[in-house]
Parts: structure tokens; C-alpha cells; sequence
């Protein structure tokens, strides 16, 4: 059966109360407040357009240098042409006094074969790949080289270069080193590409490492911050409180800071930048995992309990149940945090990209750093997509 | 049999649900508890297997003081009560097998259950009350995909899997269409006639009491202010219960 309970009748005479004198000497105090307002407001963005020297002048005097960036991260570097390498050698001796006679090697002649420090060296090449580059070298015993130019093929395939030896060269026996590069029609990825990737791969493992170890950290944790499970005993609300300030403060120190501080610790490297993510990411992910924990249903909770189930039984079948989808959300979604913050945490010493990016930017080789800036923002974009394919999945 | 004495709930809010309620229920009864939202039911059924702590006042099972139980004992005790839901609380991601054989936690090896392992004997067991309550062919079906009706029998499954001799029912049709809640109601029936399991249950239609019920208890305000066949309803006594101003409505 159900009930039908009788309105209750209203009370007579309840009318509202006259307003009108209240709202007349109300009437002048909001002008004057919002006066006051937009008096503060002035002031303080005033001050602060001051203070962080906003110069808007100098962001168009300033924009040429931008182009050598702009440039560099259009044209990364990405592939090199591979080159046929062929080295020919011939003996140079270097002594007080010259003799005439010429030393061969192969295809390169050189003219005298017995130099004084400061005297003129002649070296010719023939039957060389025409349109082919050749670089001249001195090399010594010792394999101590010195550049002695670089010059073209001629298209009859034969060139001839002449250079001083310095005053100051020393007595002895030298080689003449002619490296002939020719360029085939066969690129590969360059040294940048190799080197940017295998950084990319560590980076995205640190991050993984990262997410992993606060992963298996943090779900134990979580569960003594979820209030609906922790709120038994003054002692459990205690554990309740310390747990959820642990996590505030770890997540209120800024990862850049955290990734300083391991760098001093553990020595600048990948581990300084993993215990910088797992820190941050016990506070972050602390938190979600804790609410996800006391969103749930109590129903099955109490479903479970009434069977003469254990405690830890409770957990295993009416709360994990619950809680899983929304924690491999959680947990992929820090981890595409994690791949983007690790690249940023390498510009502090964190290892990873970020540690070869700032190297690059510091060299102004801005191809290179363009190389890099492209591979962080393909990972970026690919985890991003994958992360939300995951998170629909368990939804 | 099942022993209340002056048993009484006092929310941290202040709200007395239960006030000095004390009454004895023999084994094989069908109660059915009325009255009012508000009225101390839920409180009072909660209160018998400790899902609420009681403030004051004693709950004998054949017996064993449940009031004054360890939390271990409390478990053991637990075992012999079942419980069904207004919501049936299925565990809405795991199959009907799981949620049956969840009834089974309190038997088994603790540390085989927490690594969801289950003896063949308790899945055996798990699908002869599946087959019981006419759901063996959706065993591995997700909960959730299950009609209230069909959620509700898993749930009287889950509860039989204790082997209890008491079964509480807190609004257990409340969620279902009439039709759906007599089919319901006659499982309970048929679990209290045939395995002589004693329940108590709360219903909102005091039609169902009339049809089901072997004695009706009348909630109000935290008291019992009616103790009898149901038969012995009539509208003097129905006001009492539900109030001056409130009015029979059937039940199909």
C-alpha cells in the first residue's frame, strides 16, 4: 500500500514584507563598491604590467631572430645522403731542406714529396668520380690531422689543390690524406634522427617507469585516503587526514622543482627524472584514485559484508569491481602526462629528449632542435590518441 | 530463533530510528515489516546481522548474542543470515556465477578468494540455486544486464549460497513492476515453506503483507504498534500504523 498525506493548509496572512526604504538605501553602496573595484583592478594590472616588463615593441623589433628558429624547425634534420668513401694516402716528409721529386698514392700525386715548414705543397688527383668532394688532410705519425681544404672534382675527374705548411711545422714524417666523397642517390635517417629516437624511446620508458612505480605505490595509498573506508575509528580518520595532505603537498610541488632537487640527488640522468614523475604522480594520481574510491556504490559494500565476508574480501569483490575502469583511466591518462612532462624534465637534468633538446638549443643548431621538437610532438599527439581510445574503452 | 530485546538506534545526527523495540521471532515465520519511510524498518533489519551498530539493547540468534560479538564472530554469524536489496547491490561488472558464488565468501579460503579461485563443489553449488531461481542459462551473463526481476533472484541466489536460516529482505520488490514483485515474493515464499528458512521483510504494499505474510509488524516512529495476522488489519489499525490522513492503495 502506499499513503497519500493531506497538503498542510497554508497559513494565513503571510505576506512578504515591504522592501522598498531597504532597497533605496542600498541603492548608492554597489556604484560605489564597483568604483572601488575597478579602481583596485587598475591598479594592480598597472603595476603588473610593469613589473613583467611587457614590451610589445620588442616582440616586433625582435621577430627576424625568430626566422634562423622558424627555419631550423621547418627543416629538420631528418635524413643525409650516403656518400661512397674512398681514401688514397700518400707520404709527405717534412724536413729542413726540399727536394723536387713528386710521392704518389694511388690517384694523388704530391709535389715535393720533401717540404720545408713554410714551403708550398702541390697535391693533383686523377681519374677521380667527377662532381665528387675531396677533403685534404696532414696527418702525423701520431694520427694528429690538419685540415688542408676541400675541393671539387672537376668533370674530367681530376683536381689540384696547393697549400702552405705553417713556419711553425714540425720536422718529420707526415702522410697527405685525400678523402673523396661521392654522393650516391641513396639517403638514410641522419645521426640527428638516430640519436633523437633513441632519446624519444627512453624518454617514453621513463615515463613509464615513472607511471609504473607510482602506480604501485599509490593504490595502497588510496585506499587510506578514501574517507567512506577510513572514517571507522578517530584513528582511521587520522590516517584518512595525513594521507590526503601527503597528497596535496606532493602534487603542490611543481615537477620542475622536484626534478632540481632528485638531479642533486641521484646524479642528473633518467632515475633523477623517474623519481621526479613518481613523486609528483603519487600526489596526482593519489588524489583521483582516492575520490574514484569514495564515488562508489555502497550497496554491494553492504551486499558483501552482510555474506560474513572479510574485510580484504569486501575490497577484492564489491570496491576493485568498482573502481578499475576509472583506474587504468587514471592511470593512462597520467602516463600521457608523464610522456609530456619527462621531455620537459630532461630540460633540468631529467635525462631523456629534453636533456638533448637544451644541448641542441644551446649549440643554436636549430635543425637538430627542430628534429627534436617534432618527435616529442608526434609522441605527444600518438599517446594523447591512444590514451583517449583507452579511456573509452573502460568507460 | 530470533530474540530482540529493547533494542535501540540512535543516529550521530540525533535521529532516534529505533526506540526500546523488542520482539521474538520463531523460526519458520514469514514477517513482513510496514510503515512508513522513516519509520525504523531498514534501521531495524540492519541492525539484526550489524550492517548497523545497534545503541543499545540485545539481539540473541538461537542464542548466540550477535550484539556482542567479536568482528570474527560477527562473520560466522553473518553466514547464517542472508540479505536481499531494495537495489539487489549485484556487483554490476562480474558475471551472475560471480555474484552467486560471492555468497560463498564466508566459507571458503580467504586467500582463494581474494585470487577469484573457486572449488568446483561451490560452482556446482553456485548452478543448482542458479537453476533454483530459473537463471542457470545467464550464469555468465554480466550482472547488469539483467532485468530488476532477474537482478533480484541472483540476489536471493547469492543469499541461499550461505545456506542461512534466517533471510532479511530490506524492500526487496520496491524497485520492481507488480507483476515482477509477486514473482519474487513467491521465491521467498517458497525458500521460507520448503527450507524452513525464517524471513523478515520490509514492504512498502501492505496488499503483499496480506498475501504473503504468516504475522505483520507495524513500524512507527521507531516503535511497534502492531503485533498480528495480518488479517487482524482492519482500518483502525491501519491509521495507527500509517497515520490519520493516509489511504489503502492495492496492489495488483
Amino acid at each position: 500500500m502506499s499513503v497519500r498525506q493531506k497538503p498542510a493548509p497554508a497559513l494565513p496572512g503571510q505576506i512578504a514584507p515591504p522592501r522598498g526604504p531597504v532597497l533605496a538605501g542600498r541603492l548608492a553602496l554597489p556604484s560605489l563598491r564597483f568604483a572601488l573595484l575597478v579602481l583596485v583592478l587598475a591598479v594592480v594590472y598597472g603595476y603588473a604590467w610593469k613589473i613583467t616588463k611587457i614590451d610589445l615593441v620588442q616582440l616586433v623589433t625582435g621577430a627576424p631572430q625568430m626566422r634562423t628558429i622558424v627555419m631550423g624547425l621547418l627543416t629538420p634534420d631528418l635524413i643525409e645522403r650516403v656518400y661512397d668513401v674512398t681514401v688514397y694516402e700518400a707520404p709527405l716528409l717534412v724536413r729542413e731542406q726540399a727536394a723536387a721529386q713528386s710521392a704518389a698514392g694511388g690517384a694523388i700525386t704530391v709535389t715535393p714529396a720533401q717540404a720545408m715548414p713554410g714551403g708550398d705543397v702541390e697535391v693533383r688527383g686523377q681519374g677521380l668520380p667527377p662532381g665528387a668532394q675531396v677533403q685534404l688532410e696532414v696527418v702525423s705519425r701520431t694520427g694528429d690531422a690538419r685540415r688542408a681544404g676541400r675541393y671539387q672534382i672537376r668533370p674530367d675527374g681530376s683536381f689540384e689543390a696547393a697549400f702552405e705548411l705553417p713556419r711553425s711545422f714540425a720536422i718529420g714524417d707526415y702522410t697527405v690524406r685525400a678523402t673523396v666523397a661521392q654522393p650516391l642517390n641513396q639517403w638514410r635517417p641522419s645521426e640527428t634522427l638516430k640519436l633523437t629516437a633513441e632519446k624519444m624511446v627512453e624518454t617514453i620508458f621513463l615515463a613509464l617507469m615513472g607511471t609504473t612505480l607510482s602506480v604501485i605505490l599509490t593504490v595502497p595509498l588510496s585506499f587510506l585516503g578514501a574517507r567512506n573506508l577510513m572514517s571507522g575509528s578517530p584513528l582511521a580518520r587520522a590516517v584518512y587526514y595525513a594521507t590526503r595532505t601527503l597528497f596535496n603537498v606532493l602534487r603542490s610541488i611543481e615537477i620542475l622543482i622536484i626534478a632540481v632537487i632528485m638531479a642533486v640527488v641521484v646524479g642528473i640522468g633518467p632515475f633523477a627524472g623517474v623519481m621526479a614523475l613518481v613523486i609528483h604522480s603519487i600526489g596526482a594520481l593519489g588524489k583521483l584514485y582516492s575520490e574514484a574510491i569514495e564515488s562508489i556504490d555502497h550497496g554491494p559494500v553492504e551486499a558483501i559484508v552482510a555474506t560474513g565476508a572479510t574485510p580484504l574480501q569486501v575490497v577484492r569483490y564489491a570496491v576493485v569491481p568498482q573502481i578499475l575502469p576509472q583506474f587504468v583511466a587514471f592511470t593512462v591518462y597520467r602516463w600521457d602526462i608523464n610522456v609530456r612532462m619527462s621531455t620537459v624534465i630532461g630540460l633540468v637534468g631529467g635525462g631523456g629528449i629534453g636533456f638533448i633538446l637544451t644541448q641542441y638549443i644551446q649549440l643554436f643548431k636549430w635543425h637538430q632542435a627542430g628534429t627534436a621538437i617534432w618527435l616529442i610532438t608526434l609522441t605527444v599527439m600518438a599517446m594523447d590518441y591512444f590514451s583517449a581510445i583507452v579511456r573509452e574503452k573502460m568507460a | 530463533m530470533l530474540e530482540i530485546y529493547n533494542l535501540t538506534k540512535i543516529y550521530p545526527n540525533g535521529i532516534r530510528a529505533l526506540n526500546n523495540v523488542s520482539v521474538t521471532i520463531r523460526d519458520g515465520e514469514f514477517v513482513v515489516i510496514v510503515g512508513l519511510s522513516g519509520a525504523g524498518k531498514s534501521t531495524f533489519l540492519r541492525c539484526i546481522n550489524r550492517l548497523v551498530e545497534p545503541t543499545s539493547g540485545r539481539i540473541l540468534l538461537d542464542g548466540v548474542d550477535i550484539t556482542a560479538a567479536s568482528p570474527a564472530e560477527l562473520r560466522k554469524i553473518r553466514l547464517r543470515i542472508g540479505m536481499i536489496f531494495q537495489q539487489f547491490n549485484l556487483i554490476r561488472r562480474e558475471t551472475v556465477l560471480t555474484n552467486v558464488l560471492c555468497g560463498r565468501l564466508g566459507y571458503v579460503n580467504p586467500w582463494m578468494s581474494l585470487l577469484g579461485l573457486w572449488s568446483p563443489e561451490d560452482i556446482r553449488r553456485a548452478m543448482q540455486v542458479l537453476e533454483r531461481v530459473g537463471l542457470a542459462d545467464r550464469a555468465m551473463q554480466r550482472a547488469d544486464t539483467l532485468s530488476g526481476g532477474q537482478q533480484q533472484r541472483v540476489g536471493i541466489a547469492r543469499a541461499l549460497m550461505q545456506e542461512p536460516t534466517l533471510m532479511l529482505a530490506d524492500e526487496p520488490v520496491a524497485s520492481l513492476d507488480p507483476a515482477t514483485s509477486h514473482s519474487v515474493m513467491r521465491y521467498l515464499e517458497e525458500i521460507n515453506r520448503e527450507d524452513g528458512i525464517t524471513v523478515v521483510c520490509n514492504l512498502h504494499f501492505l496488499s503483499l503483507a496480506r498475501r504473503y505474510a504468516t504475522r505483520v509488524l507495524g513500524f512507527r516512529a521507531g516503535e511497534i504498534v502492531f503485533d498480528g495476522h495480518p488479517d487482524e488489519i482492519d482500518r483502525r489499525r491501519f491509521q495507527e500504523i500509517y497515520g490519520e490522513d493516509a489511504v489503502e492503495v492495492e496492489i495488483a
